[in-house]
């Protein structure tokens, strides 16, 4: 597959970071006229100026419906944009979506110019929310671990246990009532606030 | 009970799913309605198209639009219940409206508005000023063609003496203070955020425009209709009875009360309680404007699909020069509505076509497409 380092790509994502990645994404495989848009004022007259042949847009972003003014031949659009791929690319639209964006391309643009630059924004779409997934999933972890630390605090303290022991007791009591044990320490914070 | 994923963009014409989903109604049917907001009407057509979404709140254009493949890839789309009529409403930017005020003509009247606000445009255009610029939500929308209709009333063409742009709701009250637009026409309750934000003021409610114009509907993807046809008879019953449910004045502060959580629309309920009344006040702290038809959500039969409201639809497309006329197009446009699934689904006998404007045009040309004038 040929990349076609000429065509203009505006980016429109309210996530710099994930702009960012894309765009670096972009650039390395050869394309150089790459523009973000992370401000929403007057998105129509700046896409206007830009006259751009691909426009990528975060599926979350409301102004999709304003880019979508762009189907229609008025005075306000030079070239009309159509959504990417043609009736029988379905499975196209569907990995976009499903990744989280929305490309669209000027009429009459050739689905094999446009088709690298689609494929590399649905992994990186995808790449980036794994990201933040793997992020989350830390984050949580860590906070589990601060609310197991403090129950575990809670019960040597009240209880007059070594570490151990009430590592073991909240493991204990977790397995019997069938919780996680994160709930159990949960339950004994909130207890001991209440005893206070 | 069978899982339904359907979609919504927050508005007060969303409350009859958020009721059935809420309080009941999908349960009776033995459905679970998960509801998902979302963030543009373009989101809504593409989930439903990829199925991500069972069915969704749907601008009744988008799903004609949608089916006609006009613009995007074809998505056929099936609208079975209509979730409201009206609930619109044009608000313009105060220093237009005084210039307005000066033309001389009656603002009380639907047809003086349209007159003062060419009389307007016109003036700035002797004076060489820039374009108006207005705003609707979507291309395809009750609100661009309400909005179209008022200034060819005002003697205007919508094309050239005017700018017409789309402002996602959220953005409309910031768009009309910094000036990027002179005044919008979008669904409740955003006419009564610019108004309370001291940004404009409510020139017509909708149903000043038309009486009894399509607005929201359930659009399903066509496939689910033909898998599923028992499912979608239970969700069109369940939405029957929220529907019956909202629309009676007793439960208006119970619904305005759901609406306003953040999940759903996410405003405060004595606003929203003002949309499902029909009070709206047209400026800050002025006296309320009322009209007993601003939002229909279900008497005088407005849950029925009513085809004739789908050629209407048509019209307005081919009228905006959003696509050429065509016989084929037209009935494809018409067979979107399907008031056959609501008759079916609640055991009633077929209705026949009713005469007369379907949407009680009050001012202004009544457009309907070639093939029904014939």
């Amino acid at each position: 597959m040929t990349n076609d380092p000429g065509l203009k790509i505006v980016i429109v994502d309210a996530s710099p970071l994930r702009a960012a990645i894309l765009e670096a994404g972009l650039r390395e495989a050869g394309y150089v006229h790459v523009m973000r848009l992370a401000e929403h004022s007057n998105l129509l007259a700046r896409l206007h100026a830009i006259d751009p042949d691909v426009i990528l847009i975060d599926l979350e972003d409301p102004s999709r419906d304003v880019v979508e003014q762009m189907f229609q031949v008025s005075r306000e659009v030079k070239r009309p944009v159509a959504m990417f791929v043609d009736q029988s690319d379905s499975s196209t639209i569907e990995a976009a979506i499903e990744a989280g964006v929305s490309a669209y391309i000027v009429d009459g643009l050739k689905k094999e110019r446009v088709r690298p630059i689609v494929d590399m924004t649905i992994s990186r779409f995808r790449a980036f929310s794994r990201l933040r997934e793997e992020l989350e999933q830390t984050r949580t972890a860590l906070e589990e671990r601060k609310t197991l630390d403090k129950a575990k605090g809670i019960l040597m303290k009240m209880k007059g246990l070594d570490e151990e022991a009430a590592y073991a007791l909240l493991r204990r009591t977790a397995m019997n009532e069938k919780k996680r044990m994160v709930d159990i320490a949960q339950s004994v914070i909130t207890a001991a606030e209440l005893f206070k | 009970m069978r899982r339904l994923a359907i979609g919504f963009i927050p508005l007060t014409d969303a409350a009859v799913l958020v009721a059935a989903a809420e309080l009941g109604f999908a349960a009776a049917e033995g459905l679970e309605i998960d509801l998902h907001r979302e963030v543009s009407w373009a989101n809504i057509r593409d989930k439903v198209s990829v199925g991500l979404l069972d069915g969704a709140h749907m601008l009744a254009p988008l799903a004609i639009s949608s089916s006609l493949g006009l613009g995007h890839v074809r998505v056929p789309l099936v609208a079975p219940f209509a979730l409201n009529l009206n609930g619109s409403a044009i608000t313009i930017a105060h220093p237009i409206y005084e210039a307005m005020e000066a033309t001389g003509h009656d603002l009380l009247s639907g047809l003086g508005v349209a007159q003062a606000l060419g009389d307007v445009v016109r003036a700035r255009q002797a004076q060489g000023l820039d374009r108006l610029s207005f705003s609707t939500v979507y291309p395809f929308s009750t609100h661009t063609y309400l909005l179209r209709h008022v200034l060819v009333a005002g003697g205007l063409d919508p094309d050239r003496d005017v700018r017409l742009v789309v402002v996602p709701p959220p953005f409309t009250v910031e768009s009309l203070r910094s000036g990027l637009i002179h005044g919008f026409c979008v669904g409740s309750p955003w006419n009564a955020v610019a108004v309370e934000a001291g940004v404009g003021r409510i020139a017509l409610l909708g149903p000043e425009i038309f009486g009894w114009a399509p607005e929201k509907v359930l659009g399903v993807h066509a496939r689910f209709a033909e898998a599923e046809p028992d499912v979608l008879r239970r969700l069109v019953r369940a939405l029957h009875a929220a529907a019956r449910w909202s629309d009676d004045a007793a439960n208006h502060a119970e619904l305005a009360q759901l609406l306003s959580a953040p999940q759903f629309v996410g405003l405060p309920a004595d606003m929203l309680i003002r949309m499902l009344e029909g009070r709206l006040n047209t400026t800050q702290g002025g006296q309320p404007r009322e009209h007993s038809d601003f939002l229909v959500l279900h008497r005088g039969g407005a849950s029925r699909p009513d085809i004739r409201h789908a050629s209407w639809i048509y019209a307005q497309m081919v009228r905006a020069g959003q696509t050429e006329y065509s016989e084929d197009a037209a009935r494809q446009a018409q067979a979107v509505y399907r008031p056959d699934i609501y008759d079916e689904a609640l055991g009633i006998d077929a209705v026949g076509p009713s005469l007369g404007d379907p949407v009680n045009t009050r001012f202004g040309a009544t457009s309907m497409p070639k093939n029904s004038q014939d």
